[in-house]
């Protein structure tokens, strides 16, 4: 089988409050004191496709699409033991808010790497959490779509997926090929490389494109574009009011503090 | 017989001496018998070096001037031997009463065989006679305690075998017989110096009184022969049981590590090593094995061993007898040079996993507090092979508890070990700024005297911000010209490397020295005792060469300079927690001690335990990243130990300490209340006297 992973680098979700910056005008993050991770959702596909390449044949390939950063992505995934790399270098708009140019992108050079079984997402980017370049790639390559996936097993020359829903988990079976988006589970946390493959990681192979070695033309790219625009971008600001409630007796106190709320629930519109 | 007849009138002291072998005959069967025992004795410690010494290398020959003096403090005195008073005591007997015994035999071998007469006049007296028969019954006392304490004490840390009882069995017949022996050859032969041997003419007496010269004879000759094949029993099965360590203890402590604590894990050649981390016997170094087969089993290791005392699989007793049990099965001169270094690195003698003890299990378990190395009577290291273990499950085999590695994945992608952390480096240092008080950082300070160090611990967890900014505070109120890195601080790889992962340490390691180079900084103060470790003891290696003061010893000077004056003293009783990276790795016990001396008014109170034998917190060695079981956890046992006592406070000097103990404290405290405060604090509340802050 014959799987492709996407892997997209963002902003440590886990930088502190306080170091959160974002440049309202550009409608960007900023990167500040902030680390590049490989977003979580991508990992948990990647440890996804590892384990089905242990239980059934065949390669992984790794692309991501970013900054000349992201190939630290990639150069993980290669400790991980991925057998090709592949880095569509681009400093993308808006710190990669926009999930139609990059699922055009993403399928461009999915073309130009060859045919592939099964190709894996995140769910969504922990930056932006749009959740849309998984179903959006699948409609640029035409090819059938699951999303939610926490578990795939080959089968029948097929695979079943198990996905989660609001209220439990599906079981799909599905031909080949076809794209997925991975969640979380128990079962698909994370491995961590060995240290002498992190060490020979930087000198295996690394494909690097430049949009332009896509055969996409700016129109294809723009049009693309048009399907988004964020309008507007901020930090909400959290208030806090302190508020004494008065009354005489207990029972005039809760009846207050019960008013008070009905009364502020209402304000709020709940 | 070359000797004079022992049997004249009790005369001239200068004329006394005895007959050797006076009722012996076929003499040339001792010296007979003595071959084989000599070949199996030899082919036994032959054995054991060979396997020594498929090791790798480590010097552990220099600096000889240090070592002998170990030795006379360990082997001669036997210091740390005796730290436990009754198993001491004993050992002690028994330790040198042997070596006497020995000394006597060798003088008879010389006065006898060598036909030197060495054996007479008052050297025959004082030593032959009266102090080796003294020393001989204080050995039997030995045996005896040590009976007493296998068969009736029986402390939990001694595993009994019957390898220990025949052993000691053996001893005490070797002893008894040596004095019916001597007693019936003064009775037989009526030795005129027969009172100069108590015991023996004890015996003597006794003996006469149940029964003839004649009979004595017989039953000299007969005990004779039974004394020396016993003798000769032991000395040949010696090397083949844990009295292998009248060998390989004063060996192992003439070739113990001199460095402090921190200094005693391996560093990792990347590029040429086989693996990395250590999973079969032939990676460990010559002085590793060498520590496996001078265990005496004592178990003091893990009688002090936290992870153990809470309940917990690890023991680092049983860790290294069951390496030594498989270095005994395994040939380790079989395997043929190191192995290339490729992927396909297969353990030849797996260690891992290969007993409980080994298990990854109890390997996860070790706080790396080193308690086990300071107890251990013989200079055994059985830290730095837990490290070893776990550095092959970290880096060859990625395979070790998620939290860890979750903590490591923080230190790899943040630079520091808290996942989740809502706290920047510098919050602690921003929220002064608001009330007024500003932390220069080092680009605003001109040469500055010392750079402060907040470290993970200091600057990310909420509660050790408070110690961090007590600090700060009493630096500039001391007018230290100071500065702190803010977010150019990385972590200084310490829990990488206790962890396991060497290579991720050593990274960690440069960038910092790299940052420490380009700010040009001299002198360190910081208030982590693993960073100071760190700094102090594993860095100069790296080229990482500055001066580093755990925060204590700072203020201390601070103090003493008269930079600092107490304006008041806190009345509350205070005891205090020695981190394990301040006492027993860096052997600081002192001026903490001294700094809450002067800043208390009541007398500081000791917890049982203490100073270089003080307890873990349970936060070391990534521990503090590690879920404990809840009935299980060593934070809770340390808390158990400071409310036993009635202090109200405990003064730490460790942000790891603080929280571990924080945490335990209110665990299991119930209606009593206890404060934990960093040092800094208290003095800070000392100095500013609760007036002026800063
Ligand atoms: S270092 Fe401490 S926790 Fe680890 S084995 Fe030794 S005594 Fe136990
Ligand atoms: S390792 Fe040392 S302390 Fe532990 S049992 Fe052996 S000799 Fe005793």
């Amino acid at each position: 089988m014959q799987i492709l992973v996407c892997l997209k680098q963002i902003l440590d979700p886990e930088v502190p409050p306080r170091d959160f910056q974002i440049d309202r005008g550009r409608r960007a993050a900023i990167q500040g004191s902030a680390n590049l991770v490989t977003n979580i959702f991508c990992e948990n596909a990647l440890e996804t496709a590892l384990q089905l390449r242990e239980r059934s044949e065949g390669e992984i390939s790794a692309l991501s699409i970013g900054p000349a950063s992201a190939e630290d992505v990639l150069r993980k995934a290669i400790a991980l033991k991925v057998d090709h790399a592949c880095l569509v270098e681009q400093e993308v708009a808006g710190s990669g808010s926009h999930s139609a140019i990059t699922a055009r992108l993403l399928a461009a050079a999915i073309r130009k790497l060859g045919t592939f079984d099964l190709i894996l997402l995140g769910r969504e980017a922990g930056d932006w959490g749009a959740g849309q370049t998984g179903g959006l790639l699948a409609e640029e390559l035409g090819l059938p779509f699951v999303g939610f996936v926490d578990h795939i097993e080959a089968a029948d020359g097929g695979v079943v997926l198990r996905r989660q829903t609001d209220t439990g988990w599906e079981k799909v079976r599905a031909e080949l090929p076809l794209v997925a988006t991975i969640t979380n589970s128990e079962e698909n946390v994370p491995r961590i490389p060995k240290t002498r493959d992190i060490m020979k990681s930087h000198r295996k192979p690394l494909t690097t494109w430049k949009p332009s070695d896509l055969g996409l033309s700016e129109e294809d790219v723009s049009s693309a574009a048009d399907a988004l625009e964020v309008v507007d971008l901020y930090i909400p600001e959290k208030t806090g009011e302190c508020e004494f409630i008065q009354g005489e007796s207990i029972e005039e106190k809760a009846n207050a503090f019960a008013a008070r709320i009905a009364a502020v629930v209402q304000r709020a519109g709940v | 017989m070359i000797l004079a007849a022992a049997n004249n009138a009790a005369g001239n002291a200068a004329d006394a001496t005895r007959q050797v072998l006076w009722n012996i005959s076929h003499a040339w069967v001792m010296y007979a018998l003595l071959v084989p025992t000599m070949l199996i004795f030899g082919r036994g410690v032959y054995r054991q070096v060979k396997k020594w010494r498929a090791g790798r290398p480590v010097q552990r020959f220099d600096r000889p001037g240090e070592r002998i003096k170990r030795v006379v403090r360990h082997v001669l005195l036997q210091q740390a031997t005796l730290r436990d008073r009754f198993a001491g005591a004993y050992h002690f007997l028994l330790f040198w009463g042997m070596i006497t015994l020995t000394i006597a035999t060798t003088v008879v071998l010389i006065h006898h065989d060598l036909g030197l007469p060495v054996m007479q006049g008052r050297f025959y007296l004082y030593f032959q006679s009266l102090f080796v028969d003294c020393l001989g019954l204080l050995a039997m006392v030995g045996v005896a305690m040590l009976a007493v304490r296998r068969w009736i004490v029986r402390p939990k840390k001694l595993v009994p075998t019957r390898e220990s009882t025949g052993l000691l069995v053996l001893l005490f017949v070797i002893l008894g017989t040596g004095f019916l022996l001597e007693g019936w050859r003064i009775a037989a032969t009526n030795d005129p110096w027969g009172r100069w041997s108590p015991v023996g003419s004890i015996v003597a007496a006794g003996s006469l009184a149940v029964a003839n010269v004649e009979t004595l004879k017989s039953a000299h000759l007969f005990t004779w022969w039974f004394h020396l094949l016993i003798v000769f029993g032991l000395i040949a099965w010696a090397p083949y049981t844990k009295l292998l360590h009248v060998l390989t203890a004063p060996l192992n402590i003439y070739t113990a590590n001199l460095d402090a604590g921190g200094g005693t894990l391996k560093t990792i050649d990347f590029d040429n090593a086989p693996s990395f981390g250590i999973n079969s016997l032939e990676q460990f170094t010559w002085k590793d094995l060498l520590d496996l087969d001078a265990c005496t089993e004592c178990g003091r290791c893990t009688s002090v061993c936290p992870a153990n005392t809470v309940g917990k699989q690890l023991s680092p007793r049983d860790l290294i007898l069951d390496m030594q049990h498989l270095l005994d099965r395994s040939d380790l001169a079989s395997v043929s040079g190191p192995a290339d270094a490729d992927d396909d690195y297969e353990p030849a003698f797996p260690v891992i996993g290969s007993t409980a003890a080994l298990s990854p299990e109890a390997l996860w378990q070790c706080t790396s507090c080193a308690a086990c190395v300071e107890a251990c009577p013989v200079s055994i290291e059985q830290l730095p092979k837990i490290i070893d273990l776990r550095r092959f499950e970290v880096m060859e085999n990625a395979k070790f508890p998620q939290t860890l590695q979750d903590a490591v994945g923080s230190l790899e992608e943040r630079g520091h070990p808290f996942k989740g952390t809502q706290f920047s480096r510098v919050d602690w240092a921003q929220a002064l700024h608001t009330q007024g008080f500003d932390v220069p950082t080092i680009g605003d300070v001109q040469d500055p005297e010392v750079l402060l160090w907040a470290g993970c611990g200091g600057a990310l967890v909420e509660r050790n911000q408070k110690s961090t900014q007590a600090l700060a505070q009493l630096l500039s109120k001391a007018g230290v010209k100071y500065a702190i890195l803010g977010r150019e601080e990385t972590c200084t790889g310490d829990p990488a490397r206790r962890i396991g992962n060497e290579f991720l340490f050593e990274t960690l390691a440069q960038q910092n020295i790299e940052t420490f180079r380009t700010n040009n900084i001299r002198t360190v103060v910081t208030s982590c005792p693993h960073c100071f470790n760190t700094f102090r003891n594993e860095y100069p290696r790296l080229g990482g060469e500055f001066e580093v003061m755990h925060h204590t010893t700072f203020l201390a000077k601070l103090i003493g300079e008269g930079r600092l004056t107490i304006n008041a003293e806190a009345t509350e009783k205070i005891t205090f927690h020695d981190p394990c990276y301040l006492g027993r790795h860096n052997g600081i016990t002192e001026p903490p001690r001294e700094l809450l001396q002067r800043s208390a008014r009541a007398p500081l109170i000791e917890m049982a335990q203490h100073g270089q034998q003080s307890f873990c917190c349970g936060g070391g060695g990534g521990m503090s990243f590690v879920d404990e079981a809840p009935d299980q956890r060593v934070n809770q046992e340390r808390a158990r130990q400071a409310l036993a006592t009635d202090a109200e406070t405990v003064a730490v000097g460790c942000p790891f300490c603080t929280t571990m103990l924080e945490d335990g404290i209110n665990a299991v405290k119930g209606d009593r209340e206890m404060a934990v405060k960093d040092i800094a604090e208290i003095i800070w509340e000392s100095v500013s006297g609760g007036v002026d802050s800063g």
